[in-house]
């Protein structure tokens, strides 16, 4: 997670060739990332207090009690996670990014004010109130439940700015929304929820190949189609080249969806796409997880490990590689056609980080248990704005068939001219 | 320009509509061209703006990447000639997110 200077393809400073690992080293590398603290009371490192809320307007963790304001520390300093991309090799896993286990749902916490055990659900939360001493408790270590990050991007947008960018997006869109939509709309349902990514740097070697096509000579033909008809036909001559190109490949920070119901490709029940269009997220300026950063958001659970998302990280990074090649074929006039790809992934390194959304959802009441949630969301760190508005199929109809019908009229008038012409 | 204007504007359809009238297609065509094809891409402009289905995160573009060590190998192999089209069969250089056969690189 370190920021490399993107270079042309065609640059002169190309970096060090990535050379094959040392078949003695680790091929995997866990990378520490918890905060050190026991589960249990988390406390305001000036009073001692438990009772700490992210505050949107001072953007840091303040207390309650005595107002000290503070964020934790940036966690790719903390835990060299910014260490270069050039020089990894084999897989490097942040401890927070370990297989989920799904069958832990709750957890005890002993209480260190008064030795009181409190039993939280870990599936709904990850602070709780000591019923005795009244003092919070707060799941401090990553238990493999998917619920605790690595990192966490905080909010910096209020909920007064994302409710009007989504007031102002939907607003646009009301001359053709479905009915009961205007109705039902109310900006102010607006949740602040942290969605699970996991962030990918790769360093890798990719080699395309395919034809490439270069047009030597453009010309017209007059044909004759009739007694007194001719067209004109332009014909275009081309060189055929095999095309191969192969580079060396430093990714930075690439994210991928980590939780199943928010998959960005699969659009079945809810506009996850919408989710999606909002990056992208400052991920380098992510946080060390602290429970309180969570309180007064939702957050959901992490359910997708680095394996399961393997195979589609491996698309992404070959996506990469065709996207950084298109530059160095522009010679080719009429075109590449790539038959064959790979990437060999010398090196990668995996971080699970929390990433803020304010999200209002809308399902189709009359349509109940089912119907398809539609999302306006806004990036919670640059304001980015995206969302589905369920439409009115009859009214776009009509305005489609009033416009077509003046279509064929001018159409219609045009023929005629054409044809007393 | 208006976004929605934008989106009709960039339909494939109302391109072929345009491409249409220059092509000697006979006039009494033109009604029943035109009719269909600006009813199609209304339609399918007014809810690409309000649903928004084709917007992602485009990744292969926005993610930050350094590319260096590169090594073409391009040689010439025949040639493809009295071609009708201005760009050759299966041009995909431009569908990063399309996969093709895949090979194991060193």
């Amino acid at each position: 997670m370190t920021a490399q200077p993107p270079q042309d393809p065609q640059g002169e400073q190309p970096p060090q060739p990535p050379t094959p690992g040392d078949p003695h080293e680790p091929s995997e590398r866990i990378i520490d990332t918890s905060s050190g603290r026991p589960d249990g009371l988390n406390k305001c490192p000036r009073c001692g207090s438990t009772e700490i809320q992210y505050s949107l307007t001072a953007k840091a963790l303040v207390c309650s009690y005595c107002r000290f304001a503070w964020n934790e520390d940036v966690a790719e300093q903390r835990f060299g996670l910014d260490s270069s991309i050039a020089e990894l090799r084999g897989h490097t896993l942040a401890s927070g990014t370990a297989d989920v286990r799904e069958d832990l749902t709750t957890v005890t916490l002993k209480c260190q004010g008064c030795g009181a055990e409190v039993v939280i659900n870990v599936e709904q939360e990850m602070q709780a109130r000591c019923h005795w001493c009244r003092q919070t408790l707060s799941i401090n270590t990553q238990i493999p439940g998917g619920a605790v990050p690595d990192a966490v991007l905080p909010f910096l947008l209020t909920r007064e700015e994302a409710v009007e960018r989504i007031d102002a997006f939907a607003g646009k869109r009301k001359t053709f929304a479905q009915g009961r939509f205007k109705q039902e709309f109310v900006p102010e349902n607006v949740m602040g929820v942290y969605i699970p990514y996991l962030v990918v740097d790769g360093n890798m070697h990719a080699v395309l190949r395919g034809t490439g096509e270069v047009t030597t000579r453009q010309y017209t033909v007059r044909r004759r189609v009739g007694k007194d008809q001719y067209v004109t036909e332009t014909y275009y001559d081309a060189d055929v080249y095999a095309v191969q190109r192969a580079f060396d490949l430093l990714v930075d920070d690439l994210t991928v969806e980590s939780a199943k119901r928010f998959d960005a490709d699969d659009n079945a029940r809810a506009t996850n796409n919408i989710l999606s269009a909002v990056q992208p997220y400052d991920t380098e300026n992510a946080v060390v997880y602290s429970s309180h950063y969570l309180k007064g958001f939702t957050s959901e659970r992490r359910d997708l490990n680095v394996r399961d998302v393997d195979a589609e990280v491996e698309d992404k990074f070959l996506a990469i590689a065709r996207s950084k090649a298109t530059p160095t074929i522009s010679r080719y006039d009429r075109g590449v056609r790539w038959d064959e790809e790979g990437v060999a992934v010398h090196g990668s390194r995996w971080v699970s980080i929390y990433v803020p959304v304010w999200l209002y959802s809308y399902a189709d009441s009359a349509k109940g248990e089912g119907s398809l949630v539609h999302y306006i969301a806004v990036n919670a760190r640059n304001g980015n704005t995206m969302g589905s508005v369920p439409v009115s199929h009859p009214k776009i109809f009509a305005v489609s068939c009033a416009a077509g019908t003046v279509a064929a009229v001018l159409g219609a008038l045009a023929g005629l001219a054409y044809m007393f012409m | 320009m208006h976004p929605l204007l934008a989106e009709i504007a960039a339909d494939p359809s109302v391109a072929m509509l345009l491409a249409d009238s220059g092509d000697g297609a006979a006039g009494i065509a033109f009604p029943f061209l035109a009719g269909p094809a600006v009813f199609a891409a209304v339609y399918i402009g007014i809810y690409r703006y309000y649903r928004n289905t084709d917007k992602r995160h485009e990744f292969e573009k926005k993610t930050d990447v350094a590319v260096g060590n590169l090594r073409s190998g391009d040689r010439r192999v025949g040639t493809n000639n009295r071609q009708r089209s201005r760009t050759m069969s299966g041009q995909n250089s431009t569908d990063h997110l399309e996969r093709v056969r895949r090979i194991r690189v060193e």
